[in-house]
């Protein structure tokens, strides 16, 4: 196997690859030329693969401070005519959504793809919006793939659909597809792409209202044409075993997958004729009406809300087409994600047959739950445990979107209230003004910098009255240990820049600012007592690597563990309040498992008489 | 031994964040490519990686949807006897399971407020749903070939040596070698003896 067959594969190699990594190479195979990002589940791998890569030259990465920045570099970069790719997740495009929608007037000669990574069933994020609703808003062209393969062959497509209409388009995808691993087969690698070279034309490219309402006139022109591609797209493909039947399906997404393989389960094949869609907006008007035209029933299988289903039934009543339309349905959701068996079930219904799902076969069990926390060693746990007994239930805790979100877990219980990545300061702010009560901000370095900044400007500005906590761990710990401002500048490398966080709270005029090492509770404790004495705006800056990240990248090793030295109510009590997972009861007594143990030592300094430090075992 | 190409297959992992239950799942899908056979796999990443359960799929001979639902799959690799537990439902009645026999508590359990159920409890839940089962001292082995996460491959290997799968030992060993980092291999093949020596006892 070569080093890495995302560089260096050629035409006609096979590889496993991951949807994400398959998208990279998508992209590679179409020449981009420069990727800008924000990290975010489940988009992360396509930046990551490409830093792991190098790039050899052929391209530039950065990891930009939030999604509305990267988008903002991507656009700036697609107009001096090159390639540009911008990734994020689904909520993340609701922070770029004020350059996108001007980008789509403005329209990008270089050829911009804007990858969203959508997540219905939250596996990890705060809501399940769909953004194929942005297409339809802001008029971009939209590829949804649904395996490896199309990840990449979509990708590629993207671009050439961008270069060629100088429209934005959206690829996207879901958790399913970002995280699938299948087969792609590759093409050769080209020779560096030409730049589309800038021409002056502020009637075009600066958007005052003359400007804009002409742009709105020929985007719509535009995407047209991106409709005439959509109808002759080989990602939009048709099938009937059987060309008698009446019986019709539309599928989108990831439907499309379920569909198939309900379809083989149920031995359905020749009951029904088929109309994919891989090329999802704008929809291909005329192809739709001639399916339309040949079925009395058509089901509209798509995950999420019904957003092709209202379409669809908008055209047919336009074009005056018989077919009775069927879709969601009160067991058939726009809830969560879609599956085989919900889609089995939903068929069966359609086709009038008895349903071959038996369903599941063992019995409900009472199981000791696993909800992911905070990991040994975490010093966000340090610090949620001193605000804890320092504030307890008096104050009310602002959070905000990283690992210490989990900080709402009891017995921390560390957050009340999120809004949204970057909210602490400014929900925090807006909480503290309306109720009188003490509010303290939770916020992360990588959030803080994404847009918590421009909350503490504010709460500078307008006199606001809050504590805010800022977790500064040194990497994006979430999503991976992405680089942001505020890592050391020896793990940037020569392509970025350090970012000092006291310096910017001090230079916003924050005159209450300290700056503690967050496994020093005392530190900790006694800044936050001071800081309760005060009024205003008082930040307080605790400073520890994560974990993981201290041991993977920082490659720092801890010779100390921590033991219990004395049973009893002392290290009980430590147990219950601090509940760090290196902790266990072997039957009645306490005991630290050295495997989980970083060496923090927070529990020695909560329960100084139960707890010692050893070396550990060699 | 036979290797049927057509076989449609759908296999179900389970297993505990940090355990290296993704990285099982890609070897096999690897392993099932080499062997000819169509492959999807899928995982959900994110918040499961902080210490919370790690679910992903396999699918052989031509299933398109990286996702299952209960009574889905034809086998399950149980990562972590509690996560087999959990991830029962989603076997098919008749089904088999592969399961490690070593538990890793949860915190809840550990802190002393929940029951871990007794490996007879798991095993028995298990027989009554699954067409066969097997209970592999996956880390014990591990650890006997080298490291904790060469127990993955333990597990991967009574699966294989069961004859249940469309490929046998023999194709593993040579995804082994192909795709492992050198330093790895020595506990990984010893890893892979282990496994089938479990299957005989």
């Amino acid at each position: 196997m070569s080093k890495n067959p995302l560089l260096d594969g050629c035409r006609g190699e096979r590889h496993l690859l991951l949807g994400n990594e398959a998208i990279v190479r998508g992209a590679l195979e179409a020449g981009v030329h420069m990727i800008s990002c924000y990290p975010g589940t489940p988009s992360s791998e396509v930046p990551d693969t490409f830093r792991r890569l190098g790039g050899e030259g052929r391209y530039r990465l950065e990891y930009s401070v939030n999604e509305k920045v990267a988008f903002e570099v991507a656009a700036g970069s697609a107009l001096a005519g090159a390639m540009s790719l911008v990734t994020m997740k689904h909520v993340g495009l609701n922070v770029a959504a004020d350059p996108l929608f001007t980008a789509a007037y403005t329209g990008m000669p270089g050829g911009l793809v804007v990858l969203s990574a959508d997540d219905p069933g939250c596996h990890s994020s705060q809501n399940e919006q769909d953004n194929r609703a942005y297409a339809r808003a802001a008029m971009l062209p939209c590829l949804e793939p649904v395996s490896a393969q199309e990840a990449r062959d979509m990708t590629r497509e993207a671009f050439r659909l961008a270069r060629e209409l100088q429209q934005p388009v959206l690829l996207r995808t879901t958790t399913r597809v970002n995280h699938m691993r299948g087969p792609v087969e590759f093409d050769d690698l080209p020779s560096a792409q030409p730049l589309v070279p800038f021409e002056r034309d502020p009637g075009r490219f600066v958007p005052v209202p003359a400007v804009a309402r002409k742009r709105h006139a020929a985007v719509l022109g535009i995407m047209e044409k991106a409709r005439a591609l959509a109808e002759s797209s080989r990602f939009n493909t048709e099938r009937a075993c059987n060309a008698a039947t009446r019986l019709g399906i539309i599928a989108s997404g990831v439907a499309r997958n379920y569909l198939a393989d309900a379809l083989t389960a149920g031995g359905w094949d020749d009951k029904v004729r088929v109309l994919e869609l891989g090329m999802t907006w704008p929809l291909p008007e005329k192809r739709l009406v001639a399916f339309l035209e040949q079925c009395d029933r058509v089901l509209v299988l798509e995950e999420g809300p019904a957003l092709l289903e209202r379409d669809v039934r908008a055209l047919a009543q336009r074009e005056g087409c018989k077919a009775r339309l069927e879709g969601k349905t009160d067991s058939f959701t726009e809830l969560g994600e879609l599956s085989t068996t919900l889609v089995l079930r939903r068929l069966a219904e359609f086709l009038d047959c008895p349903c071959p799902v038996k369903g599941g076969n063992a019995q409900a069990m009472e199981l000791p739950g696993r909800p992911p926390n905070l990991c040994a060693g975490c010093s966000h746990r340090a610090v949620f445990h001193a605000v804890r007994q320092l504030f307890g239930d008096d104050a009310y805790y602002s959070s905000d979107i990283g690992c210490y979100t989990l900080g709402m877990l009891p017995p921390l219980k560390c957050a009340d209230f999120l809004v949204c990545m970057g909210s602490s300061i400014s929900a925090g702010s807006g909480f503290a003004r309306a109720s009188g009560k003490t509010v303290v901000a939770f916020i992360g370095d990588s959030t803080f910098f994404h847009s918590g900044m421009t909350g503490l400007a504010n709460a500078v500005f307008n006199r606001h009255d809050i504590i805010v906590v800022i977790l500064d761990n040194g990497t994006t710990a979430m999503t991976g240990h992405q680089p942001n401002p505020g890592m050391v500048q020896e793990m940037l490398g020569e392509g970025a820049a350090h970012l000092d966080i006291e310096a910017i709270v001090r230079g916003m005029g924050v005159s209450c600012c300290r700056k503690v090492r967050a496994f020093n509770l005392k530190a900790v404790t006694t800044a936050l007592e001071e800081m309760r004495a005060q009024s205003g705006v008082r930040v307080l800056i605790a400073e520890e690597p994560c974990a993981l990240y201290a041991r993977r990248q920082l490659k720092k090793t801890q010779p100390q563990v921590a033991m219990v030295k004395e049973q009893g109510p002392d290290a009980a009590h430590c147990l219950e309040t601090l509940a760090c997972p290196a902790f266990y009861r072997d039957g009645e007594a306490l005991a630290v498992d050295e495997s989980l143990c970083t060496g923090c030592m927070v529990c020695l300094q909560v329960g100084p008489k139960s707890f010692k430090a050893r070396r550990r075992d060699a | 031994m036979t290797t049927d190409k057509q076989k449609r297959m759908r296999i179900y992992f389970t297993g505990v964040g940090g355990q290296g239950t993704l990285t099982a799942t890609t070897l096999l899908a690897r392993t099932a490519m080499d062997a000819g056979l169509d492959v999807v796999a899928g995982e959900v990443h994110g918040m499961a990686q902080r210490g919370g359960v790690v679910e992903s799929v396999l699918l052989l001979g031509g299933w398109r949807s990286p996702k299952l639902d209960f009574g889905e799959a034809d086998v399950l690799l149980g990562f972590e006897p509690l996560e087999t537990l959990r991830g029962l439902p989603y076997l098919r009645a008749g089904g088999a399971v592969f399961s490690s026999a070593d538990p890793l508590p949860p915190l809840s359990v550990s802190l002393g407020g929940a029951h871990y159920p007794s490996m007879e409890e798991v095993e028995a839940q298990t027989r009554r749903v699954a067409g066969q089962c097997h209970f592999v001292p996956c880390r014990e082995l591990g650890l006997k070939a080298g490291s904790a996460q060469a127990g993955n491959t333990v597990l991967l290997s009574v699966a294989c040596a069961s004859g249940i799968l469309p490929f046998g030992v023999d194709a593993l060993e040579a995804a082994i070698g192909k795709y492992l980092p050198a330093k790895l291999q020595a506990a990984n093949l010893k890893a892979l003896e282990l496994g089938m020596a479990a299957l005989r006892i």
